[in-house]
């Protein structure tokens, strides 16, 4: 008997159970847990389905998980990735609007919920810990009556403050956490009077409580009072006070003990580990940064650098040598970057995957920032243990004006890491006013984005593709036009705002319809991002679009993204639509040796070369490029595959490009697109 | 959580860490202070797979309690109980068999009152500050409590402790007694960890905790089924933590990088 149909949550829910169980532990079974997850799934489901729309409902999601204590470092990650991808093709939710943007909606609220019910259960476990810690004192403090030598060794090793006064007030004693509380030296409290290191305020209540250890009325006492720290700053203690005596039982000394519980040291307590330091390589977290920008900026005397560096190519470590390397690169790198600034007042932190921040303080003798750049690339150039060398991209922002605030600060170093990136690899860049403000109005409609979509704002356009010898339209590709930017620009900005799915499926479905309904138009040429050419959903995205469509799988070949295709994630898309009667090719393509070796294993009958290779040739004419480019062409035509030649600009390029006899070739110079409102029905 | 230093009586040493708020900082709990995560930080680099073998550890427990609690044990005395942190056994036992009774031991003091306080209103689950390695006042202790009938099977659980029991202080005998005390169809459920697996990471764990308050003591597969004498080993016998008894539906585990040895045998 067939056991009864797995529903799509409920795949769902295994995914999810199988992605996050290895992050914590959760008291479980397998089955159990992923029956846990279904109730959440639903909750989600519904929660996109619902109208009118909102997230309200998705809070419990984040609550639950930390409840049964989904909490381990990677489990939010982990589960925004599963649920990311399984929302956005999950047919039952295919038809809801605005699909896409209520997905980062409603996964935004999972992360806040999460993040605040971790928080809440951080605090929760401190407090229950740190009542434990004072009921064991409580007998400990029995103990000291016992034997003074015994106390010794707690006074050493204890995190609460100790204080031993003679009868006088006077500090014979002070150990090292009561110390750090008052911000001072440990030996410079020996000989002070104990009440001087509290508010005066409270100096009346003290003598009170000391007077009344001493004359035996009470054996011990405990208070709630202020010290001041060397800054002025009041540290809320919780004080006990008892008698020690001498070997004659005569009173001897006073012992406090003092534990800090002022808010900011229960917080610091909760965050130091937790929040202010990454797990991997023991490097500051950005929580950190910002609190040391924080308290840096607009009180450093020399002004403060922020460098924001990023990892080249480092998911080629990951993918390639696997995370267990990838982990190690990145500690070493932490490790080079503290000693590449050992000199300066730096911090150095990791503030994403592959990201990391360095704030100096800087100081008369700090080198300037092109100097502190080459230290951080030669110490980064060196290869480590495990044969890799790593290089880095930077943006830097060198003493910002006094009225940015911290935000502001971390933003603008972003945004000039991004522009950095943008220039090539082991590139860096200071901040500019005038190329930021550039780079805002691009992040500006990025986030615009998702609702451009969903208003049809977005539009696709049909590039004739035609042969060169003759002029002859072999079909159309499909073009993204989102008012004065082209097709490149929204691929580019779709992929910057995670929508590059999204948008891609939604361009496949409107031009396979228009292409259905236009017979003139031939063959569809679509060509994929990145991320949809390694979507395992991909070849039933294809099919479903056919079948609505109507289609016929002869008009469509769709190309793959050839860099996508090098990482190997999922290579059977080609065979698979193929076999399913839809041409394959790859797009992007640069003529590489790796890139080349695909078409051998790749079941591709044609190929887009990539813009850039195209752009290059036409800014350098007649150049050893231009030999090696028609070498590559006429090698792969040799193999049976077509090469196709995008961006073509001026009848100059286009005679260049017939000579090496490409098969054909699209740009505004050869044919202009179409608009898909202008298409006349067959 | 054994061989204490001579001059430490039963109060707090809060300055120093604990294998149990290690253990738990592993597990991603929050009971846990400065110098005790400093040593998992040292733990993680001489081990990196350190939380993934608390977790796994974790889990046999919950998996070995549960195979007990189907054998029909109602009633159990969990050595080296630790802070208590997520999927304790009363919670484990008590849902599969509601009534389970529960004596925990322990003798790190803020584990003990941190679990006192945590079963305060639990008239059927209890602490007993005890060194496990002294099984008679761990025994008298069990008794005094009334929450175990001796003449009733109990699964005696020793779950990540016995790495901490140093060989002068005769694991072997340890665990003898605790089984001359209790009847016939009682079981062991044992794990620690082992060198046999990844003996330089092993050997940097051994160099990590040398200098704390809990030496570590890796056993051979050997020396582990030996614990087991007067015990018949349950099918899978001493095996790393992911391959005994995984349930339906479990994620894949390397077994190799379990780092620990777990079995369960059934007193004869």
């Amino acid at each position: 008997m067939a056991p009864p149909a797995r529903t799509r949550r409920q795949d769902i829910a295994r995914e999810w159970m199988r992605a996050v169980y290895p992050t914590a532990y959760v008291p479980m079974s397998p089955i159990e847990i992923e029956l846990y997850l279904l109730d959440l799934v639903d909750v989600i489901a519904d929660a996109v389905q619902a109208e009118p729309f909102t997230v309200d409902p998705v809070a419990v999601v984040g609550d639950r998980l930390v409840e049964a204590h989904f909490t381990g470092p990677e489990t939010l990650q982990r589960t925004v990735e599963v649920l990311g991808h399984a929302l956005l093709f999950t047919p039952e939710l295919q038809d809801v609007p605005r699909l896409a943007e209520k997905v980062v909606a409603i996964l935004g609220s999972l992360s806040t919920a999460f993040a605040t019910s971790m928080r809440m259960d951080a605090f929760d476990q401190q407090e229950e810990v740190t009542r434990a810690l004072m009921a064991a004192k409580r007998r400990a403090e029995r103990v000291l009556e016992v034997s003074e030598a015994r106390f010794r060794e707690v006074f050493d090793s204890s995190a609460f403050g100790i204080a031993i006064t003679d009868l006088d007030g006077e500090c014979v004693e002070a150990n090292e956490a009561l110390a750090e509380m008052v911000g001072r030296d440990r030996a410079e409290l020996t000989g002070r009077r104990l009440v001087e290191l509290f508010d005066p305020a409270d100096a009346e209540a003290l003598a009170s409580t000391y007077q009344a250890v001493g004359d035996g009325r009470a054996v011990r006492v405990r208070a709630q009072r202020r010290l001041l720290r060397e800054d002025g700053e009041p540290v809320w203690v919780h004080l006990a006070v008892s008698l020690l005596r001498d070997a004659d039982g005569e009173p001897a000394y006073y012992v406090t003990m003092a534990e800090d519980v002022s808010e900011l040291h229960l917080l610091r307590k909760n965050l130091d580990f937790q929040l202010l330091h990454d797990s991997l390589t023991g490097l500051s977290n950005r929580q950190r940064v910002v609190s040391r920008l924080e308290a840096l900026h607009g009180t450093s005397r020399g002004g403060i650098t922020l460098y924001h560096l990023d990892l080249d190519a480092f998911s080629a470590v990951n993918n390639g040598l696997g995370h267990a390397v990838g982990d190690r690169v990145l500690t070493e790198v932490g490790r080079r970057l503290e000693a590449a600034v050992a000199d300066e007042t730096a911090l150095v932190a990791r503030v994403g995957g592959d990201e990391f921040a360095i704030v100096v303080d800087n100081s008369p003798t700090t080198p300037s920032v092109p100097v502190v750049v080459d230290r951080i690339n030669e110490a980064l150039q060196r290869p480590m243990a495990d044969g890799v060398a790593v290089s880095a991209t930077i943006g830097v922002v060198d003493r910002p004006p006094a009225g940015w605030d911290v935000a502001e600060i971390l933003r603008a170093a972003d945004a000039t890491l991004r522009r950095a990136k943008a220039s090539g690899k082991r590139q860096w860049l200071p901040y500019d006013r005038h190329a930021d403000q550039r780079f805002r109005d691009r992040q500006a409609r990025a986030a615009r984005m998702p609702g451009a979509l969903a208003d049809h704002e977005l539009e696709l356009e049909y590039q004739p593709l035609v042969t060169l010898a003759d002029r002859r339209v072999l079909g159309h590709v499909a073009r993204l036009r989102w008012d004065d930017l082209g097709h490149d620009e929204c691929v580019r900005l779709a992929d910057e705002t995670g929508l590059s799915l999204a948008l891609g499926q939604w361009a496949l479905r409107e031009a396979a319809a228009d292409t259905a309904r236009s017979s003139g138009l031939g063959t569809l040429h679509f060509e994929l991002s990145p991320m949809q050419s390694r979507d395992e959903d991909l070849v039933r995205t294809v099919k479903r679009t056919l079948t609505e469509t109507g289609l016929p799988a002869s008009r469509l070949r769709i190309f793959l993204d050839a860099r996508s295709m090098l990482h190997g994630v999922d290579d059977d898309n080609a065979q698979v639509l193929r076999d399913n009667g839809v041409a394959a090719g790859l797009t992007r393509f640069n003529g590489g040796q790796a890139e080349l070796s695909l078409l051998d294993e790749l079941p591709v009958d044609a190929l887009v070369l990539d813009p850039s290779v195209v752009r290059r040739l036409a800014e350098r004419p007649e150049s050893f490029l231009h030999d090696a480019v028609a070498r590559m062409v006429g090698l792969v035509r040799s193999s049976g595959v077509s090469v196709l030649v995008p961006d073509v600009a001026t009848e100059e390029r286009a005679a260049w490009w017939a000579r090496v006899e490409v098969d054909a070739a699209f740009g505004d110079h050869l044919a202009p697109a179409v608009p898909g409102y202008e298409l006349s029905g067959t | 959580m054994v061989d204490r230093l001579g001059w430490v009586p039963d109060e707090v040493d809060t300055g120093l860490p604990s294998a149990a708020r290690l253990y738990d900082y592993l597990l991603g709990g929050g009971h846990n202070f400065a110098a005790d995560r400093e040593l998992a930080e040292k733990f993680l680099r001489a081990q990196p797979n350190a939380r993934t073998i608390a977790r796994l550890n974790r889990a046999f427990l919950r998996r070995a309690v549960l195979h007990l609690v189907d054998a029909g044990v109602r009633q159990f005395l969990d050595l080296g109980s630790g802070i208590p942190t997520v999927g304790n056994v009363h919670e484990i036992a008590r849902k599969a068999a509601p009534g389970s009774r529960v004596v925990y031991v322990d003798y790190e003091d803020i584990a003990v009152a941190h679990s006192l306080m945590l079963l305060e209103h639990d008239d059927l689950t209890t602490i007993l500050q005890e060194d496990m390695t002294d099984p008679a006042a761990v025994l008298d202790g069990a008794r005094d409590t009334g929450l175990i009938d001796f003449a009733e099977p109990v699964g005696v659980l020793a779950v990540g402790v016995f790495h901490f029991v140093p060989p002068e202080r005769d694991p072997a005998g340890v665990i003898a007694a605790y089984r001359d005390a209790v009847a016939p169809g009682s079981y062991l459920a044992l794990s620690q960890f082992t060198a046999d697996l990844q003996p330089d990471e092993m050997a940097g764990i051994v160099a990590v905790m040398r200098p704390s308050a809990n030496p570590m003591f890796p056993r051979t597969r050997a020396e582990i089924t030996a614990l087991f004498d007067g015990f018949d080993l349950v099918e899978p016998g001493v095996v790393a933590l992911p391959r005994w008894r995984p349930e339906e539906g479990a994620v894949d585990e390397d077994a190799d990088r379990a780092g620990i040895f777990a079995g369960v045998g059934r007193k004869r």
